[in-house]
């Protein structure tokens, strides 16, 4: 197929392109948002223009099958996660979309540099403010702010971490505009979302084989080997063959299904709090043939959760004398408890700031325009303002308690007011981002859906990441909200090489 | 291998048994009922209570009535409560979930294949109720639901690693299958007395719930007698189902775990002295005296209990000593 049949109208609002029958022939690109695909002339991308032609020419009940067919198989594999409603929990796939994402090799490396960037200064932040001190002290970051978060451990004060590495897992949301990449969170804690971009990957490998091949497509496969290699290089002093678990709060947590996936690809052991207990400083593990030492703790539970001794008391999900052990440093536990100050929604705005702080140089990935709450001005002018942005509470993660402001009826913005009034602190405003597009498959062919990208980075020794994200997509025409447990959906990410 | 897998691997085995024991017990049931007198469709109906000692919904069966419109609008309440109802555990989609949410828990254990084949049948079987097998062909639905259960098997048999993963599943499995047999058998003499006229349906129905039909009729004879069918489904070591099969499975399984230290442990001396007293005590009772009979599989089912005490505080619930 000729590459101008594959033009689309552009610029015109709500015009639709008509030429030709193929899957994008009524495909609009709208230059508000940028589009993944399509540049603003309405051609595809120079890098994408193998990939649409191709896509073109395939019938859209044929992708469809094949899509149908994947979440079949992500239903009958358990490739899950559950929501919880009123009705109990639900099992539930991530829907995928079968169209891929493309990301050129320049583009991923202003994306992967500005992540190890990003790590590198958080972890730094997280020693300091556990540590000396010295950012606090500077004023370069509110004192107030850090030791008032709810995330922040004072008994982490201290206490010596292997590498200096607080965060040896984070997940980054990133988003683009037209104004490039633009991070929207850190995922500090108990990042997911892994295993469904290699789940989607397999997908798509499996059913795309020829386009997969041709486009020179850089593997993700061999994330859960880095994973454990980032781990074991953060065992205690002294230990050279690790044991190391998978720490899990069990079955009825949402990303059950991921644990499972880690532990295997890893090939380590999931284990639940009640699988572990301390003993005289040292953790071991409950086996068959009697008790067995364990070094490295992959964690998957929130830190109020970890030790019921140190944290909070009612937890049935951790183990007791856990933290007491990770004091002595006899386990390592990652990511370490506490490193939730930096990822606290507040603490956000202050990232730049951070990368200037500790290492002298710009960001490379830039944050959204935030407004503190808890700040008379923050509070002021996200109250002047709620038609137009996006009102986060700082503690909440998963897109619960959030308001879209434009999207969101006079009254559902005159109570959420309220409630910011009640708590200043507890919220966030930022503007809402023109989130690109990206070409979804929908009951009339293709049609632009907004996305975000999760890729992961793990620190060890050193900072490592594979070339690949968990894609998430609106799927719902016009939605900004992409999070899996409001609806959400995925798509894999093809990272090209040169 | 971690406690709580090596649990999750034993109820499973355990889980899956039951709910294959269901499966032909009900088969078995259907069959019967397709031509046989109502009275014998309800002693029938009373032996599969008995070997399972559970009381139906609603009432003793001894309400049933004798009127044929009656029995049928009932057996599908009974097969109801077997398969689908809520509170009963013993239900066989209750088995199947239990046996699922256990695989889910252990699935770095047991690999993707043999979690997708359990999860499938259960997602077959999530959302339907029994009008919707009793309209369809109910049999055809007990042997699909067995047949997904065996092809587990398979994958385990063909798949699996054989360490302790390995061992438990099938300690569960056959733990499980020694206490069904013994409680079958035992149920079925209290039903059909070995010294009554005895119609010849009844032993073959026991021998197929058993899967020894076909081994009975080529090793021994097409006439069933009850002693012969209760020593085969009881004593002979080559009978898959038979209780000194299991207990000769259970008690390879035990040394297994034990780490090549057969019998070490009170769970094995247990299991050992169960099987020795087959080959040993068995031969020498009275064949006639059904009381004698029932005692000792009595015994076994009682065993059976305590060696899964003995399991659960050996390998999966211990006391920790002060230094590990």
């Amino acid at each position: 197929m000729a590459g101008e049949s594959l033009g689309r109208q552009s610029g015109a609002e709500g015009n639709s392109s008509k030429a030709g029958e193929g899957l994008f022939a009524a495909y609009e690109t709208r230059p508000a948002f940028y589009d993944e695909m399509f540049a603003a002339t309405g051609q595809p991308r120079a890098h994408c223009r193998e990939l649409c032609e191709a896509l073109d020419g395939m019938p859209r009940d044929e992708i469809a099958a094949m899509q149908a067919h994947a979440e079949r198989s992500f239903l009958h594999e358990g490739i899950t996660f559950a929501v919880y409603g009123e009705e109990g929990a639900q099992e539930r796939i991530i829907p995928i979309d079968f169209l891929p994402r493309l990301v050129d090799a320049a583009d991923w490396d202003l994306v992967e540099r500005g992540l190890r960037q990003r790590l590198e200064a958080l972890n730094r932040f997280l020693a300091d403010v556990y540590g000396p001190g010295r950012i606090l002290a500077d004023g370069a970051v509110p004192v107030d702010l850090v030791r008032g978060c709810p995330q922040y451990r004072i008994e982490m004060q201290d206490v010596p971490v292997p590498h200096g590495v607080y965060v040896a897992l984070c997940g980054t949301d990133i988003v683009r505009t037209n104004d490039g990449f633009v991070v929207l969170e850190d995922n500090l804690r108990v990042p997911s979302g892994v295993s469904y971009m290699l789940a989607n990957r397999r997908a798509l490998k499996t059913s795309l084989r020829n386009l997969f091949r041709r486009h020179h497509v850089r593997g993700i496969e061999h994330y859960g080997r880095l994973l454990r290699q980032t781990l074991a290089e953060l065992a205690p002093p002294g230990v050279t063959d690790p044991c190391i678990v998978l720490l899990t709060p069990g079955v009825y947590n949402s990303a059950f299904y991921e644990h499972i996936f880690l532990a295997q690809e890893m090939g380590v052991e999931l284990v639940q709090g009640s699988d572990l207990l301390v003993h005289n400083g040292f953790v071991y593990m409950r086996t068959t043939a009697g008790l067995r030492q364990v070094d490295v703790i992959y964690r998957r539970i929130d830190d109020d959760f970890i030790d019921p001794l140190a944290f909070r008391a009612d937890s049935q999900l951790g183990t007791p004398g856990l933290f007491y052990a990770y004091r002595l440093g006899n386990v390592t536990i990652a990511n370490a408890p506490g490193t939730g100050v930096a990822d606290d929604k507040s603490v956000y705005a202050y990232v730049p700031d951070m990368i200037r702080y500790y290492l002298g140089e710009e960001p490379l990935l830039a944050n959204v325009e935030t407004h503190l709450c808890r700040e008379p001005e923050g509070l002021e002018y996200t109250l002047d303002n709620l038609e137009t942005l996006v009102v986060k509470m700082v503690g909440e993660a998963g897109g619960y308690g959030m308001l879209v402001g434009p999207h969101a009826s006079p009254a559902e913005r005159a109570a959420y007011a309220e409630e910011v009034r009640k708590d200043p602190a507890n919220f966030i405003s930022q503007p809402v981002l023109d989130l690109s597009v990206s070409p979804c498959l929908t009951d009339k062919g293709a049609a632009p859906r907004h996305v975000d990208l999760r890729p992961f980075v793990l620190r060890g020794r050193e900072t490592r990441l594979v070339p690949g994200a968990f894609c998430r997509v609106a799927l719902v025409e016009g939605s900004l909200v992409v999070n899996s447990s409001q609806g959400g959906g995925g798509k894999d990410l093809w990272v090209l090489s040169d | 291998m971690l406690s709580r897998n090596a649990q999750g691997l034993y109820w499973m085995g355990r889980y899956l048994e039951r709910a294959r024991h269901g499966c032909r017990l009900l088969s078995d049931q259907l069959r019967t009922m397709e031509d046989r007198p109502v009275e014998q469709i309800e002693q029938s109906w009373r032996r599969l209570y008995r070997a399972i000692d559970r009381t139906p919904l609603g009432g003793h069966l001894e309400s049933i009535g004798a009127d044929e419109d009656f029995m049928l609008a009932d057996a599908y309440t009974l097969a109801d409560d077997l398969t689908f109802e809520p509170t009963n555990p013993d239900a066989i989609r209750n088995c199947l979930a239990a046996a699922r949410e256990n695989a889910r828990q252990v699935r770095n254990t047991v690999g993707d294949r043999m979690w997708s084949c359990l999860n499938l049948a259960y997602l077959d079987m999530r959302d339907i109720g029994i009008e919707t097998i009793w309209n369809d062909q109910p049999g055809a639905f007990y042997f699909r639901a067995e047949d997904a259960i065996r092809t587990f098997g398979g994958i385990a048999d063909n798949a699996m690693y054989r360490d302790d993963a390995w061992h438990f599943l099938r300690l569960g499995w056959f733990v499980e299958r020694t206490q069904l047999v013994a409680a079958l058998v035992s149920a079925h003499i209290a039903t059909f007395p070995t010294g009554t006229p005895h119609g010849d349906a009844d032993w073959r129905s026991l021998l197929r719930i058993c899967e020894a039909n076909f081994a009975y009729r080529r090793l021994h004879s097409h006439e069933h007698r009850p002693g012969h069918v209760i020593d085969f489904l009881v004593a002979d070591p080559h009978l898959a189902h038979s209780l000194r099969h299991a207990l000769g499975q259970l008690t390879s399984a035990l040394d297994a775990v034990s780490a090549g230290k057969p019998l070490e442990v009170e769970a094995g001396r247990r299991a050992g002295r169960m099987a020795a007293s087959i080959d040993h005590d068995w031969p020498d009772r009275d064949r006639n005296d059904d009381a004698a009979t029932h005692a000792v599989l009595q015994g076994i089912c009682d065993n059976c209990r305590h060696l899964h005490d003995d399991i659960v505080a050996t390998y999966f619930d211990y006391e920790i000593e002060d230094t590990p």
